[in-house]
């Protein structure tokens, strides 16, 4: 376990200094310069002064490796466009608030998709269970500007119950994490009830109900227990849906967060963000992959062997 | 005899295979005929493809005239989905909107499997250390946000059209295509005839070619109905925040851009668009399911 622990440490080094590496020759080759682009002309001398102030004038290894020290010691940069600002001010200031708008999705998924997996596996093929994995199927294939949209629609301008838009009182909260929620609601509940399925038909299962276990404990001890093991697993996965859904939510519901600010910095050109931001999040995917890769290990000890 | 003899005549034998091989599709098929949920998701899907096709060809109205005095009506006979807010209509735009959507959807699937196969048969191929690195390597980037992706690989493209939107949506999207194909790899590989075609001398890219990859067919069959959702919103997405297909061209995205603007007075703008993606979706997402329990009975449990 150990050695295999290390050796999953070990490799992300490289998987983070080419996402870096991909992301910094990308970020090179965009044509247009935030210097250039505006109508007053600058002076050569302004514009070279600029140039080597932001290292643009070194050759791109040397910019790749000042970079990645950047990165190393959490320094992400200047931001190109704001003067006054470095990519660090803006990820300090917008990324609480996708990271509470994450937790809070990750919440409602949790809230009403495990126990809609747990009540579908107990009575597969009730009505509950056809309820539940239709309201699955449906909730993975509405695009969630539709379902935010309607949700303004209705609950905001039709009954008038919540604000259309905004991040300030616990109100404004409640719809955009419900949307950004809704795929990992889908997703918890088929993985729950599918692996649920799956153990209710193990051999330990019908021993410990052999035994005169009541089903009651049956169901916590051996039943649950290894069949919310995958919504651990899902996690990293599930971090990649709510990172992609919190573009889309965060640009309709007007919520000043990281998932919004990435689409002005790409129309803005502002390089630095642009870069310093994807890498941000590739360095939190893949450290959560490598967290979920070692709890797995040590949650079920079967994929130990398989996995050295 | 001499070595090419015997591989001939293994190849022989292999030429025996496609009336096995045709065996095979043909109970597949049968067993998803027996899924009546896929069958309708199925007939559903063509109907769509077909709505897409026909539709723009027939259609008594040009999906890209401006008619302003037929803005924001409602549905009506000549028009059953209304008209968006430059009086086109609807019905027609849609399906216009359909062949970009449901084209690069098409589209990026395949590069996603081509980029796929190439890495999966490498590493699951090859074995050994490279695997372990290429593997170690998909590890890491499992689970990996396209999107952020996508949009820096347009940025760095500089235009927007069908082709770039192609490649944009495949670059951060073929890892877990690649694992599996990786795994079906590995399995076939222990397999009797693969070491009997080894033991006469087969060469290697022979084995891989007409044992290996063909023997793959299956799971790729279901791959493509696995991405194809993901990446049909993906463009939806990309379009919806405008850094996609832009007006006045049609995608679904970029039409239920068009509608967000007037979703309070005209709701129906945006809502057309985004259930034609649902709809797409869902049907693909069906599809996926009875082609997974027809090509692989041994899943099927739940």
């Amino acid at each position: 376990m150990a050695a295999y622990i290390i050796r999953r440490v070990v490799w992300t080094v490289p998987v983070v200094l080419l996402v870096i590496f991909m992301t910094f020759t990308l970020m090179k080759q965009i044509e247009g310069n935030p210097f250039r682009k505006t109508e007053r002309a600058v002076p050569a001398a302004v514009q070279a002064n600029l140039e080597r102030k932001f290292n643009l004038n070194k050759p791109w290894y040397v910019q790749y490796a000042q970079y990645v020290k950047g990165v190393a010691t959490g320094d992400l940069g200047p931001s190109l466009v704001l003067r006054d600002r470095t990519v660090n001010d803006i990820v300090e200031e917008q990324f609480p608030r996708s990271i509470e708008l994450g937790l809070l999705a990750f919440g409602w998924a949790v809230l009403l998709g495990v126990p809609a997996g747990v009540l579908a596996a107990m009575r597969p093929n009730s009505r509950f269970d056809y309820g539940s994995m239709l309201f699955s199927n449906v909730g993975f294939a509405l695009p969630n500007f539709l379902v935010a949209t309607l949700l303004i629609y209705f609950v905001s301008v039709k009954w008038g119950m919540l604000p259309t838009s905004g991040w300030t009182t616990w109100q404004h909260k409640i719809l955009p994490s419900f949307t950004l929620g809704l795929v990992p609601m889908a997703y918890f509940a088929r993985l729950v009830r599918g692996t649920m399925l799956e153990t209710l038909q193990q051999d330990y299962v019908r021993t410990a109900k052999a035994k005169g276990l009541r089903r009651r404990r049956v169901l916590t001890v051996h039943v649950l227990r290894n069949s919310l093991i995958p919504v651990v697993t899902a996690a990293a996965p599930l971090l990649g849906y709510i990172i992609t859904g919190s573009f889309i939510v965060e640009n309709i519901f007007a919520v000043p967060g990281i998932g919004r600010y990435y689409v002005t910095a790409v129309s803005a050109r502002d390089y630095s963000v642009v870069m310093g931001l994807t890498v941000l999040l590739s360095i939190i995917v893949i450290a959560a992959n490598l967290v979920v890769d070692i709890l797995y290990g040590i949650l079920d000890p079967r994929t130990r062997e398989a996995r050295t | 005899m001499s070595a090419t003899q015997i591989a001939g005549r293994v190849a022989g034998v292999d030429a025996g295979a496609p009336i096995r091989q045709s065996s095979l599709w043909q109970d597949a098929w049968r067993r998803y005929l027996r899924n009546r949920g896929a069958v309708a998701a199925g007939i559903l899907f063509l109907l769509i493809v077909v709505w897409c096709i026909v539709v723009p060809i027939v259609s008594p109205h040009d999906p890209n005239r401006i008619e302003f005095p037929d803005a924001y009506q409602g549905p009506s006979w000549s028009h059953p989905f209304g008209t968006d807010q430059f009086g086109r209509d609807l019905f027609t735009r849609a399906a216009l909107g359909g062949r970009i959507s449901i084209g690069i959807g098409f589209g990026a699937t395949l590069a996603i499997l081509l980029i796929g196969v190439a890495y999966g048969a490498i590493s699951g191929f090859v074995g050994g250390k490279l695997d372990n690195a290429l593997m170690r390597f998909l590890d890491a980037l499992y689970g990996l946000p396209y999107l952020p992706f996508a949009i820096l690989a347009l940025a760095i493209i500089g235009t927007v059209n069908f082709w770039t939107m192609v490649v944009a949506l495949s670059v951060a999207s073929w890892f877990i295509t690649a694992r599996v194909v990786r795994g079906q790899i590995m399995t076939l590989k222990e397999n009797d005839y693969v070491r009997a075609a080894y033991a006469v001398g087969v060469r290697w890219y022979m084995i891989l070619g007409r044992h290996l990859l063909p023997n793959t067919l299956g799971v790729l069959v279901i791959t493509i109905f696995l991405e194809l959702p993901g990446v049909i919103l993906g463009e939806a997405f990309l379009s919806f925040l405008g850094l996609g297909i832009n007006p006045p061209d049609a995608s679904w995205g970029s039409m239920a851009q068009d509608g967000r603007d007037a979703y309070r007075a005209h709701p129906h703008i945006i809502i057309i668009p985004s259930l034609a993606i649902a709809t797409l979706v869902l049907c693909a997402n069906f599809i996926a399911d009875g082609l997974r329990d027809a090509l692989d009975p041994r899943t099927k449990e739940t």
